[in-house]
Parts: structure tokens; C-alpha cells; sequence
């Protein structure tokens, strides 16, 4: 099969009998002569397949009337590098081809782009620098004296398709596909209803809350697009929709209606207009009927609007008199109210319990969704909810994408998306770089002008209280005042990663309802609270980073653009906090590490990191002496004070950092650990002993399998959870270490960790018995068939990556690697503020589970187990509890 | 002519004035000398009731001219008459029935030019009574207009119940109506006549609503929507189920196109005004006598006044809507229900209430007076 010819190519190659393959006639991935680019030591080289035709599209257009929307598909550096180690691996824990499913789904991301349909030749010259109508720029390169693919086909949606096909034959030398537009819409939804977690969002009064949609339980639901007119489409499952109503009242309603009537120049503009409008002077409202009284009989409040416009008509006034704002106000209103009532109608009538709304007019703006969402709660009596999509103007782009018979995308699900947000959107990130921005140094000078340009999202944010709409919702909208720009609370859309690797970890007791934050940053002042701590320290997060590249000029000229970059993320997340979606403190920290990772600053904490290994693994012998002193039960209690004590060393706390100062790492273990008395603040260590040791008469079986998620480096790791790991495996518990895939602080990776134990395995038999069982030394890897038999006596003791590069992890989204390691485990082991207590604290697992943290942070202790800062956290839960 | 009953419904933007004329000279006259004392609590309506002879007269105003409603009541005395029986306190005497947001609005006003108060009578109780007043006594009262003409429809009293009542002033009340006295505001819409008069006047200066009505007549909407065909270049989108001419965007037009408001002609802007509107509220009432199972969709209000290209849109998009399921009908005094309404909280209005009504003339003339036995030139103000 394709997967051994060549390990780099695993990933890509396309196993007989799947979906790429369905058609004879249909292109396929030609990996004949693929190579991989670059250095073999790159942890994520590019593979190119020179051989691939043309044709292969990466690219789908919904060209509209005032916006192109393009979708492009980079593939992308897979881990198919797989290095000794790593296979031996994949053999013991039995990552094998036939139990790790073989993807047909393309590791790559998905790109998603706008631009200005006036502006059409900007967007040709994008598709034409990235190559993109030929597959890209890998593919372009190889093939340079390949001749233009004549038949080269580009799928597009939208009224433009027609129009502009001859301008892209002429420039591009393709063919445009004209498919139908409803046809992609539902598609362009259905995908992102399934394929993305938080996709969808209600808006109410200004606030915005992902809803998690059951994917089983999707359809039907009712599709509202909003362009110039208004379609309402029943969808019953793919493919399957009818169009049952539509209003000609839509967004062309709105637009034409008020340039006629305010002289704007663009929608935007109109849009603008109409944040700081006030609809009374303009509209009949009940009050001005009643004299000021409800009409309480029939629901009606004061402010309720009795006729659109209505005031117009006994005002001695003409249209010069009406302030062009309060006029785009009321049309605005006006027509997002009849849209969401006659929404609710038809939903009514099909029994439809879903609304989504989506299409041109509402583009983000708060308001209209305010509108909108008012008018179906309104009219429902709250049992309707309106929902928006965030990806909702890449809809039909999205379902044109979907469109070639072999996008690879059918088998998506949830946990094989990561969405990330490059501070160079829209259009960086990936390994393809075009003209528009070449490398680094364009985009860091890309990034110093958009600062510039972009000082008002970093300004003060107006915190205007959120208004209520009020019981008729016509009151007049929470305007955050004219400073701010009117796109504020638009969301972003990111680039999608595409990682078919990365699976839901399956000890979850039920990943339907798992959350791994335990803190809501949407509680009062969360937020708030997390911008000051990345905010202050940011500096000495910058001075490391720059210090891990050498300190030099260009070193400093990427930290600067980071520090600028990063608190850009936080303005605008401050600003709108669901700008990227559902916000949790993981994703928080992930984007910080993310923001590193796009100046190239690969690890900013490898020579803290290294010093600490050192200075740790150098005291080690006499720890483990010490323990091989005690006798069964004071050495388990030591070795659990061991890992609370050492987890004090970690970057990511201020409180700890000071520590630093104050004496060597084994002194300050120490002293750490003396502290440690019992009870701690959460204390199920007597449960955990009961389950190891067994009570008097009773010996309990050992675990089979724990898998031991791992935190910093240094003492964390060297004198905490090794120790640990060594007391499991002497008792015949396979032990995998569960670490990092990319840096986050100074938290160990996996790919550190083999050095790691084989320095600590020169000084103790029994870690190096394992760790040669597992396949960690590189001494016995000459022939990894033998040590699997030779060492059968000794349980091994393994390294997996969890597959993510933030200090806290979401379980919904781990490597295979670890998926496969979790098969046969029994016992997890989750140490750290980040794994542990951020995220996870209140996880529920099919195995036993200890969760391992000193809180150093003082507001986390208050909040989660109402104490105080060092206090530490030991709690167990054994299985089915 | 001896006036002897007033009511009002004064209306968002329009003022409608009801009175009752009675003429001596009527052959029954003797009979509408009884005491009112006999009438009262004869609801069912026995035989042994009063026959009052006499003239119901319909009257307008813009409520921005209220001053013209004053000084007509004021000229004709109906303030002094609003009562017809001499036993009447002289409380009794200074009250005007009436109906609709300005009764609260002018009381004071009424009060203090004419001395007399507004007895403020519920709106939505007055339109419903209205209606099933005309639905039940009047033949012939409801129509279907389709292809420019009326066809009147049959009614059968008992199988009146439910119907959805559709009152479009300023703004669309849509009342489920269950039975006399039993209804439910069910839904509405702030789109109405208030809107298209509103963004009427703003759009084409038209100084009244009958002008803007008027030009509708004369104007071609297509050059400012945009219908399916511009769209879909011409030809028809049969997937979906639309025709070349339905309008796929209302103004839409107006968004490509490098038009100012001074390029279009006010006939054609009105003309989509009135489209998008009717559209709308046959659409928006169409799905409530679905949602409630109604099989009848009555039409009132100032907005159709009579004007055949409200009641045709009105009537197309109930029919594009329920695919030819269901029927707009319309009430020939749409415009009065209210004030109409407001005539049954008098408590001596049996006689009235179950004598058969004939009308003066059939079409053209939007408003006839109701006529009571006596024949009365036609009177509109």
C-alpha cells in the first residue's frame, strides 16, 4: 500500500477503496515521485507532489453582487515524518494501519478570503500569485514547464459566476462552473453545522452564546438567507431542502430603499448610519397613539413601533428634515422585523424548532440580529430562537467547495478542525505564501501598518451598558458610541485546520457533554481579569523569546511584532469576545503560544527549559535513594507531595517565578514539598491509597495501562512525575507519558522527553528497563523486534504527544497516538494548573482519574475550591463515580 | 335632518366621523318614538323592537386636521345630539363615543372645543363588532377581488366563526375572530398604511395619500424591483418555483443602478411601495389563518379604502402564498369598523343591530352611506 512507500507520503496517499477513489475518471493524487521538501530534521516539512495534475482544485468562489467570497484549500505539512522511535511506538501501542483508520480526508487548511467584487482584479491576482486555480503553489513549482491546463475548472456560486467567467478564462485560462446556488448554501451549512463545534450563535440584547448543535439531531431546520431578497429553505438532511417561502422585503429592500432615501454610497455606510439612529422621530409608536400609554390589553408597550414610517405622515416635514441616521434606523429595523416574524411563521408551520439566518444583510452587525432575534422571540413567546452562523458569508462558497466530487471533506468531523487565527488574516498562515505577503519580514511590516491603521480596535473600548430592546424591541439599539467601528461586534473567521489526526480521546465518559474549561470567561470580569495577567506579562514573554533566538536584530524586530500582534488579539477580544468563537481560557493561552509560533519563535522557553532538566535530573539519584528508603504507603503519600511540591515550578505563574530567585531547585522542592500537609484542600489521597495499595488483607490488581499528562519541565517532570511514573511501573503498570506536541512555556514536549528519561534511566534499572521496553533509548533500538522480547519482563514505559501546543488541553482534540495509548488505559493521570484545573478539573472519565495541581494563582483557588494560593488539589475519582 | 348618534374612531392618521341622521318624515316614525327602555334587553332581536328610520353617514379627516373634524361636527351639531332619547341626563348628553389611539390623544381637545367628552370605547372591541355587524347584516358586505373585479360572496350566518380579521391602519392588527365579543389579537405587522403614506411622502413629496395612491395607478414597479427574471436573466426560476416577474427584491433595483431619488418617477416608486406592502401583509395574514386554521382572511382598514390595486396585490399574494388555497375578502366599509364598532356600545343601538341594511348604490362608489329604509344621496366628506 501507499502508506509504506515512503513514510513522508503516509498521510497523503490516498488508500484504495475510499472516497477519492470512487471515480475512475476523476483526477487522483499522483504520488509517484513525491519528495519532501526541505530538511528531514523540519518537524513539518511540505510535501510536494510534483506529479499531481493540475486540476486538482483548491479553490471555490461566491462571487456576489457586492463581495467575492474565496475559499482555498492548502494541503499541508502532515506529521508524517516518522521517526524510529515513533514507529516503535505505534507497534507497542498498536497504532497499526488496521486499527488506525487510513483518512481519506486531506490534512491541509481551508482558507477563507474576501474581497471587493469592484476590486475583482485584486482577487484574481491572489488566485493567480498563490496559484491557486493550477492547486496551489507546491504543485505550481514542480511544474513550471507544465503547460496551462486548458480544461482547468474553477467551481463558483453567486450572480457573479456568469458574469465574470470570461475575465477569468482570459486571465486565469480557466473555466468557470456555475453551480446552484441554493444547492451550495445548504451544503456551505450543513458542513459548517456538523463539521464546526461552536458554529452557530444566538443574539440577544448585544450578547452573543454559541449553541452546541447534536450533529444526530440537526435537521430539520429552517435556512433564512438575507441577500437582496429573502429565501427560507426547510432543510431535511444533505441535499435534501425545499424552498417553502421568501420575502422580496430583504437587504436590496433595505439598501435601495435607503440610498434612495439617505444619499449613502454603500451598505456599510447605511449600516453605519443606523447605530446612531433613533427610529422615534420617524416611527408611529403605540405610545404616540395612546398618548404615551401602553396598550396593555393586547401586549403592546409604548415603544412597540404601530406603523413603520408612520410618523412621516402628520409631520409637516420633508425628507431634507429626517436625519439620514433615523431613517436607516427605522428601514432597518422595519425590515429585520419582518424578515424574523414571517421566519417564525413558516417555521411554525413545518414544526421547526431551528431558524438560522444567514446571507449579505446581516453581515455581523449586531443589530439586525438584535432585531431579528427579537422579532422571533417575540413573535414565538420565546419558544424560537434565532441563530446566526459565524462563518455565514462563506456559505455558498463553502457548499460550491463541496460541490467537487472530491474535496475530501465528507468524512470530517468536529475534532478533526482546529481554527486559528493569524494575525495576518485573511489571508496568511500555511506554508503557501504568495506575492500579496512573501514571507516574515512582508508580514511583520504588514503587521506595523495594520497597528497603525488598527489603534482603534487597541483604543479604550466605550462600555456603553447593554440596553434592553425592551418588551416591543424597538427601543433603540445599544449603540456603543461613534468611536468604535461599526464591524466591532463582526466575528472573525479564521484559517481551518484540517488534522485528520487528531481524534476525541476515548476515555471521555461522555464527550457529548464534556466542557474542558472549568471557568467560564464569561463570568463577570474573567476576561477582564485574564487580559491584565497576559497583558503584564507579555514584556518578560517577549525579553525570552527574543533571548531564545539569539537576541538578535530581526530576533527583536519578530518580538516586537508578536507583542504587537498578541495584544491586537486581546484588544479585539475584549472588544467582542466571541470575535473567534466560543473563547475559553485554553483557547486563550493557545493563541498566545499560536501568535509565537507565526514569528517564528519555535521556543521561547528551550533554554530555561534546558537548565532546569539539568539541574533536576542532576538531583534525582539522591531523590530516588530517599524514596527506595521509605517503606510502601510514606513513599506513595511522599511521591504525591513530590508532585504537588514540584509542580511550583512553573513559568506560567508570577507568584512561582519570584520563587525562583530564592535558593536551587532541590532546596526549594523541598521546602515545597515539608509544606505539603495534609489535609489538603481537595483530598482524595486515602481513596487513591486504598485503590494502590489495598486495604490489610486485600492486594488490588494493579493498573494496566495510566497514561500520565505531564506539565513543566524541570523539576515538575524530573522530580515529580518520574518518580511517580517509576512507582507505577515497579508495581507493573504500563506507564505512557502524556506531553505536549508543540512548546507552551516551559511545559515539557513529548519530543523532549525521550532525552529526559533516558538521562534519568542512567541512574535507575528500573526506569531504564522500561523506557528500553518502550522503546525511549536509542541504544536499543538497533533492533526494535528483539527488545520487544528481550525486556518482556519489565512493563514499558512510553512517550506519546497529545497533540496539541497550548498548557492546557481540550480532550476532544488529541493525536491518534494518544487516542490508540488510551485503548487499553486504566488509570489517568492529569498533573498541572493547566490540564488539571483550567481545564479538565470537572472531566469525567470510563477509568480512574487523579487530578494533580498546586493552584498558584489566588483568584483560581478562591473561585474553584474556595482557598487560597499554594494550596494543592488531589483529587481522585475512581471509575463510574 | 335630525342628528342623532356620533361616534368616532379616530385613527392613527385618519379621523372617521359615524352619525346617524334620522328623518321625521319616515314611515316608522312613530315606532322609534318608544321608550328606549323597551329596547334594552332584547338582545336576540324578538319582533317587538323599535325601527328607527334614519341615515348612517360615513365621514373622514386627516387626524393632522383635526381642526376640520372640530368645526364639521361643530357645524352639523352632532356634538349637541349625542343622544336621542329625551330621557337622557344631561351627562349623558355632552359624550361622544369613540374609539381608536386619538380618543385618548384629543379628549382634551374635544373637551375644550365642543364641551363635550370622548367616551373612550376599546378599539379592538369596536372592530370586531364592526365587522361582524356588516358581515351579518349588511348583503351584500364581503368581496374577492380578483382580476380587477369584485365578486361578492355569500356568507352563511353560521358558518361566520372563526375568521381572521385583517385591519390595516397606520399599522395591521390581525384579530382571530371566534365569535361576537370572542377575538384575539393574534399577530399584526408595523408595515402598513402608515409605512407606504410614510415613506410615500418622504419619497415622492405627494401631499396626500389619495395622491399617492393615485400615481400608484400610473406607475410600473419594475423599473425599481427586481424581479426574478433580473436576476435569473430573464427566464424563469421553476425550481423554486417563481415566475420571471415576481419581485425578487423590493427597491432592489434601486442598489446597482446610479440613480438618485429625482431620477425614478414618484409613479413608480409608489407603485413598489404599494407592491412591497400588500405584498407583505397578504403574505404575513396568509400564514396566520394557516397557523390558526382560518379559513376566511377579511380585509379592513383605511389602506384598501376601495382601491382596486391594494385589494388586487392583497389578493395575489394570498393567493401566491397559499398557492390558491385561500381567498382575500374585503369589507365594503373597511374603512369604518371602528367607528362602526363604537355605534354597539351604546346601549340603545338594538334597533339598528338586527334591521336589515341595504345599501345606497353598488360600486363605484367606495363609501356608500348606509342607508336605513330611506334613501340619502351619497355622502362622503
Amino acid at each position: 500500500m501507499a502508506e509504506k512507500s515512503g513514510g513522508g507520503v503516509r498521510e497523503m496517499a490516498p488508500p484504495a477503496g475510499n472516497s477519492i477513489h470512487r471515480s475512475g475518471s476523476r483526477p487522483q493524487l499522483d504520488l509517484s515521485k513525491a519528495a519532501i521538501q526541505g530538511n528531514f530534521e523540519e518537524r513539518d516539512p511540505t510535501i510536494l507532489l510534483p506529479n499531481q495534475s493540475d486540476d486538482i482544485s483548491h479553490l471555490a468562489l461566491d462571487i456576489g453582487g457586492s463581495l467575492i467570497k474565496l475559499i482555498y484549500f492548502s494541503r499541508h505539512e502532515d506529521r508524517s515524518v516518522k521517526d524510529r522511535k515513533k514507529k516503535f511506538l505505534e507497534e507497542k501501542i498498536g497504532v497499526s494501519n488496521g486499527i488506525r483508520r487510513s483518512y481519506p480526508i486531506l490534512g491541509g487548511r481551508l482558507h477563507f478570503v474576501k474581497f471587493e467584487t469592484a476590486k475583482i482584479n485584486e482577487c484574481l491576482d491572489f488566485i493567480s500569485s498563490k496559484q491557486l486555480h493550477r492547486g496551489g503553489m507546491d504543485a505550481h513549482d514542480w511544474n513550471s514547464d507544465a503547460p496551462d491546463n486548458e480544461n482547468a475548472v474553477i467551481k463558483a456560486t453567486g450572480g457573479g459566476a456568469h458574469k465574470f467567467a470570461d475575465l477569468f478564462k482570459e486571465r486565469l485560462g480557466v473555466s468557470i462552473e456555475k453551480e446552484d446556488e441554493m444547492n451550495c448554501l445548504v451544503a456551505g451549512a450543513n458542513f459548517l453545522l456538523k463539521a464546526i463545534r461552536h458554529e452557530a450563535f444566538t443574539h440577544m440584547e448585544g450578547q452573543k452564546e454559541f449553541v452546541q448543535i447534536d450533529q444526530n439531531d440537526l435537521f430539520p431546520y429552517l435556512l433564512v438567507n438575507i441577500g437582496s431578497g429573502v429565501s427560507m429553505i426547510k432543510v431535511d438532511g444533505d441535499g435534501k431542502f425545499q424552498r417553502v417561502s421568501g420575502t422580496n422585503v430583504g437587504g436590496g429592500t433595505y439598501w435601495g430603499l435607503g440610498k434612495l432615501l439617505t444619499k449613502c454610497k454603500s451598505f456599510d455606510e447605511l449600516l453605519e448610519l443606523s447605530q446612531r439612529g433613533d427610529n422615534r422621530t420617524i416611527d408611529m409608536l403605540v405610545g404616540d397613539i395612546y398618548g404615551g400609554m401602553d396598550y396593555s390589553k393586547i401586549g403592546l408597550s409604548a415603544s412597540t413601533i404601530a406603523s413603520s414610517f408612520g410618523k412621516a405622515i402628520s409631520e409637516n416635514k420633508n425628507l431634507e428634515d429626517y436625519r439620514p441616521e433615523d431613517i436607516s434606523l427605522s428601514l432597518l429595523r422595519m425590515i429585520s422585523y419582518n424578515i424574523g416574524q414571517i421566519s417564525y411563521l413558516n417555521a411554525l408551520r413545518f414544526g421547526l424548532k431551528r431558524i438560522f439566518f444567514g446571507g449579505f444583510f446581516i453581515r455581523g452587525h449586531a443589530y439586525t440580529m438584535d432585531t431579528i432575534s427579537f422579532a422571533v422571540h417575540f413573535w414565538s413567546k420565546g419558544d424560537a430562537q434565532a441563530m446566526f452562523l459565524r462563518h455565514e458569508g462563506f456559505l455558498g462558497a463553502l457548499g460550491a467547495f463541496m460541490s467537487y466530487e472530491k474535496h475530501g471533506l465528507d468524512d470530517l468531523m468536529v475534532h478533526h478542525l482546529v481554527e486559528r487565527f493569524p494575525m495576518g488574516a485573511p489571508y496568511t498562515g500555511g506554508k503557501i505564501h504568495g506575492p500579496p505577503l512573501g514571507d516574515l519580514n512582508e508580514k511583520i511590516s504588514w503587521m506595523a501598518k495594520f497597528v497603525q491603521k488598527g489603534t482603534e480596535i487597541t483604543g479604550p473600548v466605550p462600555m456603553a451598558s447593554p440596553r434592553t430592546t425592551g418588551l416591543g424591541g424597538f427601543e433603540v439599539p445599544s449603540s456603543k458610541g461613534a468611536t468604535l467601528r461599526s464591524d466591532a461586534s463582526n466575528l472573525n473567521v479564521g484559517v481551518l485546520h484540517l488534522v485528520p489526526t487528531l481524534e476525541v480521546f476515548p476515555l471521555l465518559a461522555d464527550p457529548k457533554i464534556y466542557e474542558p474549561n472549568t471557568i467560564d470567561l464569561a463570568e463577570q470580569g474573567e476576561l477582564q481579569y485574564w487580559f491584565t495577567v497576559l497583558s503584564e506579562h507579555l514584556p518578560d514573554l517577549v525579553d525570552k523569546a527574543v533571548a531564545s533566538e539569539g537576541g538578535t536584530d530581526d530576533a527583536k524586530r519578530r518580538g516586537d511584532a508578536f507583542a504587537r500582534a498578541f495584544s491586537a488579539h486581546l484588544a479585539r477580544l475584549m472588544e467582542e469576545p466571541a470575535a473567534y468563537g466560543k473563547l475559553g481560557l485554553a483557547n486563550l493561552l493557545e493563541l498566545r503560544e499560536e501568535c509565537l509560533r507565526e514569528f517564528q519563535f519555535i521556543d521561547a522557553y528551550r533554554s530555561i527549559k534546558q537548565r532546569e532538566n539539568e539541574a533536576s535530573l542532576a538531583v534525582l539519584p539522591d531523590l530516588l535513594m530517599e524514596l527506595d528508603g521509605m517503606n510502601e504507603e510514606t513513599r506513595l503519600l511522599t511521591l504525591i507531595e513530590g508532585v504537588l511540591a514540584a509542580n511550583i515550578f512553573d513559568w506560567g505563574s508570577r507568584a512561582c517565578v519570584e520563587l525562583y530567585h530564592k535558593g536551587t531547585i532541590i532546596e526549594i522542592y523541598r521546602m515545597s514539598r515539608n509544606k505539603m500537609q495534609r489535609p489538603w484542600r481537595v483530598d482524595d489521597f486515602d481513596v487513591f491509597k486504598e485503590r494502590m495499595l489495598g486495604s490489610r488483607d486485600e492486594k488490588p490488581h494493579p493498573h494496566k495501562r495510566a497514561l500520565l499528562f505531564v506539565d513543566n519541565s524541570g523539576a515538575d517532570v524530573v522530580l515529580g512525575m518520574l518518580p511517580l511514573a517509576r512507582e507505577l511501573l515497579r508495581r507493573g503498570t504500563e506507564v505512557v507519558l502524556v506531553a505536549n506536541s508543540l512548546p507552551a512555556l516551559n511545559d515539557v514536549t513529548a519530543m523532549e522527553l525521550p532525552d529526559i528519561v533516558a538521562e534519568a534511566a542512567k541512574h535507575c534499572d528500573i526506569l531504564r528497563r522500561a523506557a528500553e521496553a518502550g522503546g525511549l533509548l536509542v541504544d536499543a533500538m538497533i533492533n526494535s523486534q528483539d527488545v520487544n522480547k528481550e525486556n518482556s519482563s519489565s512493563v514499558p514505559l512510553m512517550v506519546v504527544e497529545n497533540g496539541c501546543g497550548s498548557p492546557c488541553i481540550d480532550l476532544r482534540q488529541v493525536s491518534s497516538e494518544l487516542a490508540a495509548a488510551a485503548k487499553d488505559a486504566d488509570l489517568v493521570i492529569l498533573e498541572g494548573m493547566g490540564r488539571a484545573l483550567h481545564t479538565n478539573f470537572n472531566a469525567q472519565f470510563k477509568c480512574d482519574a487523579l487530578k494533580l495541581a498546586m493552584v498558584k494563582n489566588q483568584r483560581l483557588a478562591e473561585k474553584l475550591i474556595k482557598g487560597y494560593i499554594y494550596d494543592c488539589v488531589c483529587r481522585y475519582e475512581p471509575a463510574g463515580s | 335632518m335630525h342628528l342623532i348618534l356620533t361616534w368616532c374612531f379616530l385613527a392613527g392618521s385618519l379621523i372617521k366621523v359615524v352619525y346617524l341622521s334620522s328623518n321625521n318624515n319616515n314611515e316608522a316614525d312613530d315606532k322609534g318614538k318608544k321608550s328606549s327602555n323597551d329596547c334594552v334587553g332584547i338582545p336576540n332581536g324578538s319582533s317587538d323592537y323599535p325601527v328607527l328610520c334614519g341615515r348612517l353617514h360615513f365621514a373622514k379627516f386627516e387626524t393632522s386636521k383635526i381642526n376640520d373634524c372640530l368645526e364639521f361636527i361643530s357645524s352639523k351639531q352632532l356634538h349637541q345630539c349625542a343622544d336621542w332619547h329625551h330621557e337622557s341626563s344631561s351627562h349623558d348628553k355632552n359624550i361622544i363615543k369613540a374609539t381608536g389611539g386619538g380618543a385618548y390623544k384629543f379628549a382634551d381637545l374635544f373637551k375644550e372645543k365642543l364641551g363635550v367628552s370622548l367616551d373612550k370605547v376599546d378599539e379592538m372591541d369596536c372592530l370586531v363588532a364592526g365587522s361582524n355587524f356588516l358581515l351579518k347584516t349588511v348583503h351584500p358586505e364581503a368581496f374577492t377581488y380578483v382580476d380587477g373585479r369584485e365578486e361578492y360572496v355569500q356568507i352563511d350566518h353560521n358558518d361566520l366563526y372563526p375568521y381572521l380579521l385583517v385591519n390595516i391602519g397606520s399599522g395591521v392588527s390581525m384579530i382571530k375572530v371566534d365569535g361576537d365579543g370572542k377575538f384575539e389579537r393574534v399577530s399584526g405587522t408595523s408595515v402598513g398604511g402608515g409605512t407606504f403614506w410614510g415613506l410615500g411622502k418622504l419619497l415622492t413629496k405627494c401631499k396626500s395619500f389619495d395622491e399617492l395612491l393615485e400615481l400608484s395607478q400610473k406607475g410600473n414597479n419594475r423599473v425599481i424591483d427586481m424581479l426574478v427574471g433580473d436576476i435569473y436573466g430573464g427566464v424563469d426560476c421553476p425550481k423554486i418555483g417563481l415566475s420571471s416577474t415576481a419581485i425578487a427584491s423590493s427597491f432592489g433595483k434601486a442598489i446597482s443602478e446610479n440613480k438618485e431619488l429625482e431620477d425614478y418617477r414618484p409613479e413608480d416608486i409608489s407603485r413598489s411601495l404599494l407592491r412591497l406592502i400588500s405584498n407583505n401583509i397578504g403574505q404575513i395574514s396568509y400564514l396566520n389563518a394557516l397557523r390558526f386554521g382560518l379559513n376566511r382572511i377579511f380585509f379592513g382598514g383605511f389602506f384598501i379604502r376601495g382601491h382596486a390595486y391594494t385589494m388586487d396585490t392583497i389578493s395575489v399574494a394570498v393567493h401566491f402564498w397559499s398557492k390558491g388555497q385561500a381567498k382575500a375578502m374585503f369589507l365594503r366599509h373597511e374603512g369604518f369598523l371602528g367607528a362602526l364598532g363604537a355605534f354597539t356600545s351604546y346601549e340603545n343601538h338594538v334597533a339598528i343591530k338586527h334591521r336589515g341594511f341595504c345599501t345606497a348604490a353598488v360600486p363605484p362608489a367606495p363609501i356608500p352611506v348606509l342607508r336605513y329604509q330611506t334613501l340619502d344621496p351619497f355622502h362622503t366628506y
